[in-house]
C-alpha cells in the first residue's frame, strides 16, 4: 500500500497530498444561531451513517455509504476538541447543549474505498477531512474592528446606536454618557464603570434579540478577552475627535491593545483560511422582535461578509502558496422544524432577502452561493393542520403551535406583530429526530460536489 | 404556560394537547444483505410437464395405435379411447396454458417499457406526481428482483421536504444506477462465460447452441435484475438481436475457418481461430445485453 511507502520516512505530508482530500469548513454563525447543535448533528449522523450504516443524509452523494470503510474525530492542533460527549449528554438530560464560551477544533475523516481499476491498487482509499472550528459567535461580530481606528469605531457605534432596534435598548447607556464627567482623568475607576454601564447595554441589547454588537468578546465570561483590565467604549465625538483628551488617548491605546493582543490572534487561528463557507442564520430571533431586527440582521451580515476572502483558488496557491479564498458560501436558515413545512418557501424567501446585503459583496466574485433550510434535530412534529406543528413545552407538555402566514418580505411585516420562537425543548427520542433531521445532505452535497449551478 | 409579555401580537396561537408526541424511528439502514435471483425451487416447470406430457401422449398414442392395429377393434375400446382423450386434453390444455402465458409475458413487457417514465420530465413536475408515477413503475417489478429490492431502500430514504428533482435523483441514485451497473456485471460475466466456451467448443454445432444458451440464461438473468418476470422477457426486438447474434457469429465462424486454412492446419492455427471465434462470441454477447438494458432502462 502506499502508505507504507511514505510512512517509513514518517513524512505523513506526502500521503497527505496523495490519500486526502481537504474540505476546510468555516461556519460563520452569530451568537444563537445553532452551530453547536449544528456541528453535533454532523458528527452523529455521519458517525451513524458510517458505522451503523443507518440512511440518514439521503441527499448526500459525494460520500456514498456503499464506499465509506469507516469514519473517525480527530483534534485540530492547537485546538481543544469538540466536547461532542458533553452535548450528547446534554441532549440525553433533555437539555440543549450550552452555549459555546471557548473554541473547540475538530476533524470529521471519512476513509472511502477507491473502485477505480487502476487506482484501487495505487491509491487503495482515499480520506476526506472535513475541518471545523467551533467558536462563540460573540466573537465574529468584531473582525470588522480590525480595520477600523478608534475613532473611526467610535463614531460607526454611535451612530448604530441612535437607529432602530439599538435605540430602544440603548437610553440608560446615553444617559449615563450624558452625565458622565470626561473631565475627570481616566483613572482605573472611571474606566472601569463607563465599561461596565456600556457591557450592561450589549447585554441587554443581545438578550433582546440584537445581534450587530461591538465588541461582542465583552459579552463572554473569563474565557475571551479580559474587558477589565483592557475595556474601552464609544466616546462622544466631542471627545472622540480631540486625540490629546485622555479618554480618547487611554481608549485609543486599550482599542489598540484588544486588536493587536485579541482579534489579530483570534483572525489568524480561529478564522484561518477556509475555502467553503457556511453562514448560519437565525431567522426566527429577527421574527421573534420586529422588522428592525431583520434589517439589523441583514446589515450584520451585510458587514462580516467584508470580513472573509472570497474567490476559487487555483492548484498553486492552494498547494503550494497555502492561500486560498472561499470558493463556497451556504447561507443557511437554521432551526427551520420551528415552522410548518407549509411556510417552508417563505421562510427561504425571507432568508434571500436578509442575505441580500452579504449576496451583493460576493456575486461579482468567481463564488457559488446557495440558500439552505436546516434543522439539525427535528424538535417539533407536525400538527393538526399544514400551519401547524406540536413540540414540548418547557414543563415538558405537548403544545400545538398554529401560525399565521409569514409576511412577503421584511418591509410587509407589520411593527405591531411577531411571531413568537416556540420555546421547544429536547425530545426524548432525541437520537432518531437527529438522524432524521432535515437539509444537512442538500447543504454537504452542495459544499463538497464538484457541479453546481 | 408563563411566556413573557410581548408588546407585539403573536401570530401563532398555542394551546396544550392532550395527546402524546409520536415517536421516531431509527432510519432504516442500508441493505447489507446480497441480492441473490429468484431460484425455481427444484420444481418441474409447466414447460417440463407439457413436455413430458406430450411425450407421454406420443407414447400412448403409440400404444393405443399398436393395440389397435393388433386387435383391430377400435369401437370395442372404449376405456383406451377414454384415457387417451384425457392424456390429449391434458396436453392440449397445458399447451394453450403455456401459449396464453407468453402472450400475457408479451404484453407485461411491453406495458413495462411503455411505462417506464421520462425521468427527466418528471424531476421538472411536482413532487406528489413524481412519486405517484416512480410508484406505479416500481408496482410492475416482481417482489423478489433486485429492482424491487433497491426500491424498499430508496423508499425508506424519501423524505417529505425533497422536491421532485431532489427525489427522482434519489430515484436514479438507488434505484436507476444500481440495477444499471448490476445488469452491466451480469452482461460482462455472461460475455464472459460465453467467449470461454465458444474457444473451448469442439464444434460449431455445440458452439452455436452454447451461445444460443447463454444468451437466453442473460436475458433472464438481466430481466430478473429490471423485475420482469423470468418467463416474460419475449421480446421480439431482444430475439431479432438474438438471431443476428447467432447468424453473425456463424459467418465469423466461416471467415475463421478460412483464415485457418489459409495460415496452415497447425495447433496455432486452431488456437487463433479458436481464440478469434471467442472474443466475438464475447463481443457479441455484451451486445445483446446493452440492446436489453437500453431496452428495459
Amino acid at each position: 500500500m502506499i502508505t507504507q511507502w511514505f510512512k517509513p520516512a514518517n513524512n505523513n505530508h506526502w500521503a497527505d497530498w496523495f490519500l486526502k482530500e481537504h474540505h476546510r469548513f468555516t461556519i460563520t454563525g452569530l451568537s444563537r444561531s445553532g452551530k453547536s447543535t449544528l456541528f453535533t448533528s454532523l458528527m452523529t449522523m455521519l458517525k451513524y451513517r458510517s458505522e451503523g450504516g443507518y440512511q440518514c443524509l439521503p441527499l448526500l452523494e459525494y460520500l456514498p455509504a456503499e464506499l465509506v470503510e469507516h469514519m473517525w474525530v480527530e483534534p485540530v492542533d492547537g485546538f481543544e476538541m469538540f466536547p461532542l460527549e458533553n452535548h450528547m449528554q446534554a441532549l440525553a438530560e433533555q437539555r440543549w447543549p450550552s452555549p459555546t464560551e471557548d473554541v473547540y477544533g475538530f476533524k470529521v475523516v471519512v476513509r472511502l474505498r477507491q473502485t477505480h481499476g487502476v487506482k484501487k491498487h495505487l491509491l487503495p482509499y482515499t480520506d476526506v477531512v472535513f475541518e471545523f472550528i467551533d467558536y462563540p459567535g460573540e466573537w465574529l461580530t468584531d473582525l470588522p474592528m480590525l480595520t477600523k481606528s478608534f475613532a473611526q469605531w467610535s463614531d460607526s457605534a454611535w451612530a448604530q446606536q441612535m437607529n432602530r432596534p439599538q435605540r430602544d435598548y440603548a437610553q440608560p447607556w446615553h444617559d449615563a454618557v450624558a452625565e458622565f464627567d470626561f473631565d475627570q482623568p481616566p483613572e482605573p475607576d472611571a474606566v472601569a464603570a463607563l465599561v461596565g454601564q456600556y457591557r450592561d447595554y450589549l447585554l441587554n441589547a443581545k438578550k433582546n434579540g440584537i445581534t450587530l454588537l461591538q465588541p461582542g468578546s465583552f459579552l463572554l465570561g473569563d474565557t475571551g478577552f479580559d474587558w477589565r483590565a483592557h475595556g474601552f467604549t464609544p466616546l462622544p465625538s466631542s471627545v472622540s475627535s480631540d486625540i490629546t483628551h485622555p479618554w480618547t488617548k487611554v481608549f485609543d491605546k486599550h482599542y489598540r491593545y484588544f486588536q493587536k493582543h485579541w482579534l489579530t490572534p483570534l483572525k489568524n487561528k480561529t478564522f484561518r483560511q477556509a475555502d467553503k463557507q457556511i453562514i448560519l442564520i437565525d431567522l426566527f430571533e429577527g421574527l421573534n422582535h420586529s422588522k428592525q431586527h431583520l434589517y439589523q440582521l441583514k446589515e450584520t451580515l451585510s458587514y462580516l461578509a467584508e470580513v472573509f476572502s472570497y474567490g476559487e483558488s487555483g492548484w498553486f496557491s492552494r498547494t503550494i502558496l497555502r492561500q486560498q479564498g472561499i470558493s463556497k458560501v451556504a447561507f443557511v436558515a437554521a432551526k427551520s422544524d420551528l415552522l410548518p413545512a407549509a411556510y417552508h418557501d417563505d421562510l427561504l424567501r425571507l432568508l434571500k432577502q436578509v442575505t441580500e446585503g452579504a449576496v451583493a459583496r460576493i456575486q461579482d466574485k468567481p463564488v457559488h452561493y446557495e440558500h439552505f433550510l436546516v434543522s439539525a434535530l427535528q424538535a417539533t412534529d407536525p400538527g393538526s393542520t399544514s400551519t401547524s406543528l406540536r413540540y414540548r413545552g418547557t414543563s415538558r407538555q405537548y403544545i400545538e403551535a398554529e401560525f399565521e402566514p409569514l409576511p412577503e418580505a421584511i418591509s410587509a411585516m407589520s411593527a405591531q406583530e411577531h411571531f413568537p420562537v416556540l420555546p421547544a425543548q429536547v425530545p426524548d427520542d432525541y437520537l432518531p429526530r437527529i438522524l432524521n433531521g432535515r437539509g444537512l445532505d442538500r447543504l454537504l452535497q452542495f459544499l463538497l460536489g464538484d457541479h453546481h449551478e | 404556560m408563563s411566556e413573557p409579555v410581548s408588546p407585539y401580537r403573536a401570530k401563532v396561537q398555542q394551546r396544550e394537547v392532550d395527546e402524546a408526541p409520536p415517536t421516531h424511528a431509527m432510519p432504516e439502514k442500508f441493505g447489507t444483505e446480497e441480492w441473490q435471483p429468484a431460484t425455481s425451487g427444484g420444481r418441474l416447470s409447466l414447460f417440463t410437464i407439457t413436455l413430458l406430457l406430450g411425450l407421454l401422449a406420443l407414447f400412448a398414442f403409440s400404444i393405443v395405435d399398436a393395440i389397435w392395429y393388433l386387435q383391430g377393434a377400435y369401437v370395442e375400446s372404449p376405456v383406451l379411447a377414454v384415457v387417451l382423450s384425457v392424456l390429449l386434453a391434458a396436453f392440449c390444455g397445458s399447451l394453450v396454458w403455456l401459449v396464453v402465458r407468453e402472450i400475457r409475458g408479451y404484453r407485461a413487457v411491453n406495458k413495462y417499457l411503455h411505462r417506464t417514465p421520462d425521468l427527466s420530465a418528471l424531476a421538472q413536475g411536482d413532487r406528489h406526481s413524481a412519486i405517484k408515477e416512480l410508484n406505479q413503475h416500481a408496482a410492475t417489478f416482481s417482489a423478489d428482483s433486485f429492482a424491487a429490492h433497491r426500491f424498499r431502500q430508496y423508499q425508506h430514504s424519501v423524505q417529505d421536504d425533497m422536491s421532485a428533482q431532489e427525489t427522482v435523483r434519489l430515484y436514479q441514485r438507488m434505484v436507476d444506477e444500481p440495477v444499471a451497473i448490476r445488469a452491466r456485471e451480469i452482461v460482462r460475466r455472461e460475455s464472459m462465460i460465453s467467449g470461454s466456451l465458444a474457444f473451448v467448443s469442439p464444434n460449431h454445432l455445440i458452439q452455436t447452441l452454447t451461445i444460443l444458451w447463454i444468451s437466453l440464461r442473460m436475458v433472464r438473468r438481466v430481466a430478473q435484475v429490471y423485475g420482469l418476470r423470468p418467463a416474460t422477457t419475449g421480446n421480439w426486438r431482444l430475439l431479432t438481436i438474438l438471431a443476428q447474434n447467432l447468424a453473425a457469429q456463424s459467418i465469423f465462424d466461416l471467415a475463421s475457418d478460412e483464415i485457418a486454412n489459409q495460415i496452415s492446419g497447425s495447433l496455432t492455427a486452431r488456437f487463433v481461430e479458436n481464440s478469434a471465434e471467442a472474443v466475438a462470441a464475447g463481443a457479441l454477447n455484451v451486445r445483446l445485453g446493452k440492446a436489453l438494458i437500453k431496452l428495459l432502462s
